[in-house]
């Protein structure tokens, strides 16, 4: 228990020392995680809008694949990507692999399917009559489904946070594709994988802390913005 | 019932429309004419709703000829995509229950004239003098989820009046009313009706005799049973 305080002391005292190591891995983590979601939410919301309210042939069948693929280990998408971006493989020619954007590649893979999942549930089950209003209205295919879109836009919200804490704490993805290169792919994920390996778990703390500060900021964030919404029992 | 035969402004002829097995609509004919106030009745279940949401274009039916009067004045069987689009245009159609979106009564009845493009010192305008013509002017910043049944009901008669419409379709829109709010209600309607709008409304309401019909429409089993003017 000593050895856990005195370790997560030091751990707060790194941090706040402003050690430039620690804070580029930080760095990479956030830029990587938040250029992912980034890319990945505005097709995912189109696609799960798609899905919840077009009927087309072999629709049960991709909303069942999308449901599947909810369980596909980091660490497999991680490998599968380092297979097509290896020299050897049919994407070599681009130099992709251990950079950057293989991570944010791997991560928007990983997002994805949630994305659209969870963003499905949440138009599935929102009001026909949102989307039959807005068309009697005048409003467009387009702007009635952006209507829509804004009347579940809390539990968009939700999913959206659900998806950034998966990729933001996944490992396997992002040290396969990424490498674990310092001050370039090192971000906080692999970062405490490797120090723990060393038995240096200051830093693994440490990283550990940013971590969790984050994910209570994000809940924060969604509970302040859902404090606004509609209380159903009063 | 006034007798005065109006030239049908929309016209839907053969209308059938099946969810699965089940017929809902058997070769329906219904037209409504410019500015008439036409009453549907009918028990549930058969086939009011589903005839005022083909007719706003909302719904796809298996077979519908349709006619504009003097749009174009000729009958067709338009592809569907172009038809609900002519239909759209034209026709408003209030729910039951009406859904207003989250924000206040103002961002819903401007919601419409948003999609028209206008500017927003005139939407204001508009707004603000519509909710005054039918007594709402009061409940402008108001958050839709905070007005009452009968509020809610007025409101979504306004924002789709708004939007000048040649044809409202209203389902049900006394049910849930009190005697007040019903009374405001067919004020609203009739104010509707002497600016040429035309409404077809369904009712259970034994009350609804406090407005004059040119048409009645009665619905059985998914055909029509009796029509007079």
């Amino acid at each position: 228990m000593n050895d856990l305080t005195d370790a997560s002391i030091q751990a707060l005292q790194l941090l706040l020392s402003g050690d430039a190591q620690v804070w580029k891995i930080i760095s990479v983590s956030f830029t990587v995680s938040l250029k992912a979601i980034f890319i990945a939410t505005v097709p995912a919301i189109a696609v799960a809008f798609v899905l919840a309210y077009y009927a087309f042939p072999g629709r049960r069948f991709v909303i069942t694949l999308f449901n599947t693929a909810l369980a596909i280990p980091a660490v497999v998408v991680g490998l599968t990507m380092y297979l097509l971006l290896s020299r050897s493989g049919p994407f070599g020619d681009l130099h992709l692999l251990f950079t950057q954007e293989a991570m944010i590649i791997g991560q928007i893979i990983l997002a994805f399917p949630m994305l659209v999942a969870m963003s499905h549930a949440s138009l599935q089950s929102s009001d026909q009559r949102a989307w039959e209003t807005a068309i009697t209205l005048g409003a467009s295919a387009f702007v009635a489904a952006v209507t829509v879109i804004r009347e579940v836009r809390f539990g968009l919200m939700a999913a959206v946070i659900a998806a950034f804490g998966r990729i933001i704490a996944e490992v396997g993805s992002s040290m396969v594709v990424g490498g674990n290169i310092l001050n370039h792919t090192r971000n906080i994920t692999t970062a405490i994988a490797l120090e723990t390996s060393k038995g240096s778990f200051v830093e693994g703390i440490a990283l550990g802390m940013v971590l969790l500060t984050l994910a209570l900021l994000l809940n924060f964030f969604l509970t302040a913005i859902q404090g606004k919404a509609e209380v159903i029992h009063q | 019932m006034t007798s005065v035969i109006k030239k049908a402004s929309l016209s839907l002829k053969r209308v059938c429309f099946k969810r699965g097995t089940r017929t809902i609509l058997d070769n329906v004919d219904f037209s409504v004419s410019q500015g008439a106030l036409v009453l549907m009745t009918g028990q549930n279940g058969s086939g009011k709703s589903t005839l005022l949401k083909i007719t706003a274009g909302l719904l796809k039916p298996q077979q519908v000829q349709v006619s504009f009067v003097p749009h174009d004045g000729q009958q067709g069987s338009y592809p569907w995509p172009r038809l609900k689009k002519l239909l759209r245009r034209k026709v408003c159609y209030l729910h039951q229950h009406p859904y207003l979106f989250h924000g206040s009564v103002y961002d819903n009845v401007a919601y419409g004239l948003k999609r028209q493009k206008m500017s927003k010192q005139e939407i204001e305008q508009r707004v603000v003098q519509a909710l005054q013509e039918y007594s709402l002017e009061s409940l402008i910043h108001r958050d839709c989820h905070e007005l009452s049944g009968g509020e809610k009901q007025r409101v979504a008669i306004v924002r789709s009046w708004i939007t000048r419409p040649e044809i409202i379709l209203l389902d049900e829109p006394f049910s849930n009313m009190d005697k007040e709010s019903r009374k405001k209600s067919y004020a609203l309607i009739k104010q509707m009706c002497q600016q040429n709008i035309t409404i077809a409304l369904t009712s259970h309401d034994p009350l609804i005799g406090e407005l004059s019909f040119d048409q009645h429409i009665h619905l059985y089993q998914g055909k029509i049973t009796h029509k007079s003017v």
